[in-house]
């Protein structure tokens, strides 16, 4: 070593193969011998850069080997490809927990996982948990399930998520047909457009959001595509986990809500709460469904003490 | 005629010939062509490697194609008809310089593996000594048709010497090496390496692009030529020469933007990035492949699969720069290590320190890269005062970055040749320009070269030296610079004539 740089962070980027043809595009941080890895889950119409306040605050212990991070983007977002050829069937929720399930093959093939999932993130992680109960308590030693949902999304018809249920397929088929003329009228009103903004944090984000929090949230989902929102707006609908949550009781989960969550209001946590006896439920005020970048410091913590739990050092 | 190669070996005492070409490329074959239409044969090629073809020899990585099209990019005096796309890969347009050496005759003038050392002018005998790894040489005169994409450059980069895996230049790449699931490092973002990263892109474990400069980046209009248009052209090859003297045309209008009026590069600015929103939707991604100077400052490049292999889940912009090489990684400045298998160096070439002129001294005994220290002069980028008998071709200010080198290098031939006819008609031993008419040359360059976007674009190329000057390119249309070469500037070259005594007064 020539040690101009005595402190380095190795990173891999990979692209992950799922079973039925899609590509993940994830990104490895840290030594392969850290203690434990956390795998970070991100939102629908958002990207892995969603994590980037997050992860900021989890760089010092990476650099320390305290910790791996990955994170990757769900198929259809961000680098990561939909299924090639694709399949006969729509999109579920339940086929990302089993695109995670491949992450960790790949990517983590040993030692002990903690989870963190953000909305449709977080119901990757339920969806795991439905299919493969084995890996939780053995593998997966911590979830952390950021403005998440177990499922009923639809059924108010005053939250975000019930209006949107109410948008009739003809007119996502329509969408997805025309996308590239979504995609250019999208284009007229870019994130940096004010009413963009505007629109942006009355849906997604708390009081306290700055206006640079906002444009890079919206800037990461402007990137996002048309087919990505008509594809996995009714698999969103059909989520319920409710009561296949068993494989959560095992290890130790963290809950976190914003109380001016629109899209997965609070409700949703607290039915998490009830469900995982254990679960530690954090309601944060003045907050809103982007709750990684809206209070970073706060999910980075809840990570840090799930990672010690898991076996990890205390950082927390 | 002999045999070259067994001549070469064998003998001791150097080979006399007429004219000694340095190189067998596009360059070099045409030197070779014209000579032995005006029934010269008393002359040899000297090419360092086994075959010709040159650049298009030695640029075997995976994707490598031309960026102007083959209709243009070809000789005039052999048009091919059976281009088999609008862009032609590598393999063809050496498949093409390979039959045309063989057409014309000048394959047996070749000698292979004759990398020329020294090259000196005797001016008592009037001849260049010509040193090659496959003999000497003794030639009234000396073409260096060396090129000037010829010569790999190696970055200096600390630890790069302790790198275990592999490591491979652009221009010298190792196609036994199979690079598939391989976490392989593609330093550079220029011409070669836009070809590369999408090539082996979908077929590696990862790939990193380690990126300084982003380069502007225009669509490809590539197509595969029809088997109707391809008869088109065979019989009737006005129709292919019309689309020649078209693309020439349309190529030719991006002078205007680069060397006259700014102003109109920007609808080229435009369409490029229009392709790069089109093409990469990441908002960081984007900002980090945005330049951050005018379009056409650089070479601009031409690829429709760069910017999708940069998106692909697999692959990853470094915009960091590299602090060092550790025998499996290669460390950036931000303190990221990305464990690398293979190295892909896409770093270019020495361009305006020609290799070639450290190896050919003049009358004074000093080398033409000394007589260069301040820069490469010469007299319509062809002739150097102190160098008699010696014509350079591809060498300073005769670069072309919009279209075809290969309408410059005919040019520059048809200079070479008129020369040759003049030293015939007047019965010259020597044939040397003038330090005056250097001078004049120097002054017409810099003239046009101010204002243009190569010094005024806001960006470091290699197009200019290490005095901020441009001395590789040709700076307006390129009809103009055919029409400065078409007959040789006469009063511009001291001739001695056969016979003459040795010039003594002027060795003084």
């Amino acid at each position: 070593m020539t040690g101009t740089l005595p402190r380095t962070v190795r990173r891999r980027t990979a692209a992950v193969p799922t079973s039925d043809g899609a590509r993940l595009h994830a990104n490895a941080e840290g030594s392969e011998q850290a203690p434990v890895t956390v795998v970070l889950a991100h939102g629908w119409t958002l990207s892995q850069a969603a994590w980037d306040d997050v992860a900021a605050l989890l760089a010092g212990p990476v650099a320390d080997g305290a910790l791996r991070l990955v994170r990757y983007d769900q198929r259809g977002h961000g680098r990561s490809t939909w299924p090639d050829p694709p399949p006969g069937t729509p999109v579920s929720i339940d086929r990302l927990g089993e695109d995670l399930a491949d992450v960790l093959d790949r990517l983590v093939p040993t030692g002990p996982v903690v989870l963190g999932g953000h909305s449709m993130g977080g119901m990757t992680i339920m969806c795991l948990a439905a299919a493969r109960p084995e890996l939780f308590g053995d593998r997966v030693r911590g979830v952390a399930l950021v403005s998440t949902s177990a499922g009923d999304l639809a059924s108010d018809p005053r939250s975000a998520g019930g209006r949107m249920a109410r948008i009739r397929p003809g007119v996502l088929t329509a969408a997805l047909a025309g996308a590239a003329l979504v995609e250019r009228l999208r284009g007229l009103v870019p994130p940096e457009h004010p009413r963009h903004r505007t629109m942006v944090r009355d849906l997604l984000y708390g009081a306290d959001a700055t206006d640079e929090m906002v444009l890079e949230g919206a800037r990461i989902m402007h990137a996002s595509t048309v087919r990505s929102f008509v594809e996995f707006l009714p698999a969103l609908g059909d989520h319920d986990k409710r009561a296949q949550l068993d494989a959560l009781t095992r290890v130790p989960v963290e809950v976190f809500v914003g109380d001016s969550d629109k899209l997965t209001p609070e409700r949703h946590s607290a039915r998490l709460a009830e469900a995982l006896p254990g679960a530690r439920l954090h309601r944060v005020e003045r907050t809103g469904h982007m709750l990684p970048q809206e209070r970073p410091r706060l999910v980075a913590d809840g990570l840090l003490r799930l990672v010690a739990a898991a076996g990890g050092r205390d950082l927390a | 005629m002999t045999d070259t190669r067994t001549h070469a070996t064998a003998s001791a005492a150097p080979r006399e010939v007429r004219v000694a070409v340095i190189g067998s490329g596009f360059a070099g074959l045409a030197t070779g062509i014209t000579l032995r239409r005006r029934g010269e044969t008393d002359f040899v090629l000297l090419e360092r490697a086994g075959d010709v073809g040159g650049t298009w020899r030695d640029n075997t990585y995976p994707g490598a194609a031309c960026d102007v099209q083959s209709h243009l990019y070809s000789y005039s005096f052999a048009p091919n008809p059976d281009w088999p796309r609008a862009y032609s890969e590598q393999p063809e347009i050496q498949a093409y310089l390979q039959a045309t050496a063989d057409r014309f005759g000048v394959r047996g003038h070749c000698v292979f593996g004759a990398e020329v050392t020294d090259a000196r002018w005797d001016d008592a005998a009037r001849r260049w000594e010509v040193r090659t790894t496959a003999g000497d040489f003794r030639a009234q005169v000396l073409v260096s048709a060396a090129g000037a994409l010829a010569d790999p450059t190696y970055p200096d980069i600390p630890g790069l010497e302790s790198f275990e895996g592999t490591v491979m230049h652009s221009a010298r790449w190792d196609s036994s090496h199979d690079v598939s699931g391989e976490q392989v490092a593609v330093i550079g973002t220029g011409a070669s390496a836009v070809q590369i990263v999408p090539a082996i892109q979908p077929k590696v474990e990862s790939i990193a692009v380690y990126q300084r400069t982003p380069p502007w980046v225009v669509p490809r209009t590539d197509h595969p030529v029809k088997p109707w248009a391809r008869r088109l052209y065979r019989l009737v090859p006005g129709v292919q020469r019309a689309v020649r003297g078209a693309l020439y045309a349309l190529r030719e209008f991006l002078v205007i933007g680069m060397a006259k009026r700014r102003a109109f590069l920007r609808p080229v600015g435009r369409l490029a990035r229009t392709h790069l929103h089109r093409q990469v939707r990441d908002p960081r991604l984007r900002a980090a492949l945005t330049p951050d100077y005018t379009i056409g400052c650089k070479r601009i490049l031409i690829s429709n699969d760069y910017y999708p292999a940069l998106c692909a889940p697999n692959a990853e912009l470094v915009t960091a720069g590299i602090a060092e090489i550790r025998p499996r990684s290669i460390v950036t400045r931000d303190g990221v290590e990305r464990p690398t298998d293979t190295l892909v160096l896409a770093t270019g070439f020495h361009v305006t320190d020609l290799p070639i002129a450290e190896r050919i001294r003049g009358r004074d005994g000093r080398s033409l890269a000394e007589v260069w220290a301040g820069g490469m002069v010469s007299n319509r980028s062809t002739t150097v005062a102190g160098f008699p008998n010696l014509f350079l071709l591809v060498g300073p200010n005769v670069g072309v970055g919009h279209t075809s080198m290969v309408y410059m290098i005919e040019s520059q031939v048809a200079y070479v040749d008129d020369a040759l006819r003049t030293m015939a008609a007047e019965g010259l031993a020597a044939l040397e320009t003038t330090p005056q008419a250097q001078e004049a040359y120097r002054e017409l360059i810099a003239r046009k070269s101010q204002g243009t976007v190569w010094l005024g674009g806001g960006c470091a190329s290699w197009y200019l030296d290490e005095h901020g000057h441009n001395t590789t390119l040709w700076p307006d249309f390129t009809f103009r610079f055919r029409r400065l070469t078409r007959s040789l500037d006469r009063e511009n070259y001291v001739g001695v004539p056969a016979g003459a005594p040795a010039r003594t007064e002027e060795a003084a």
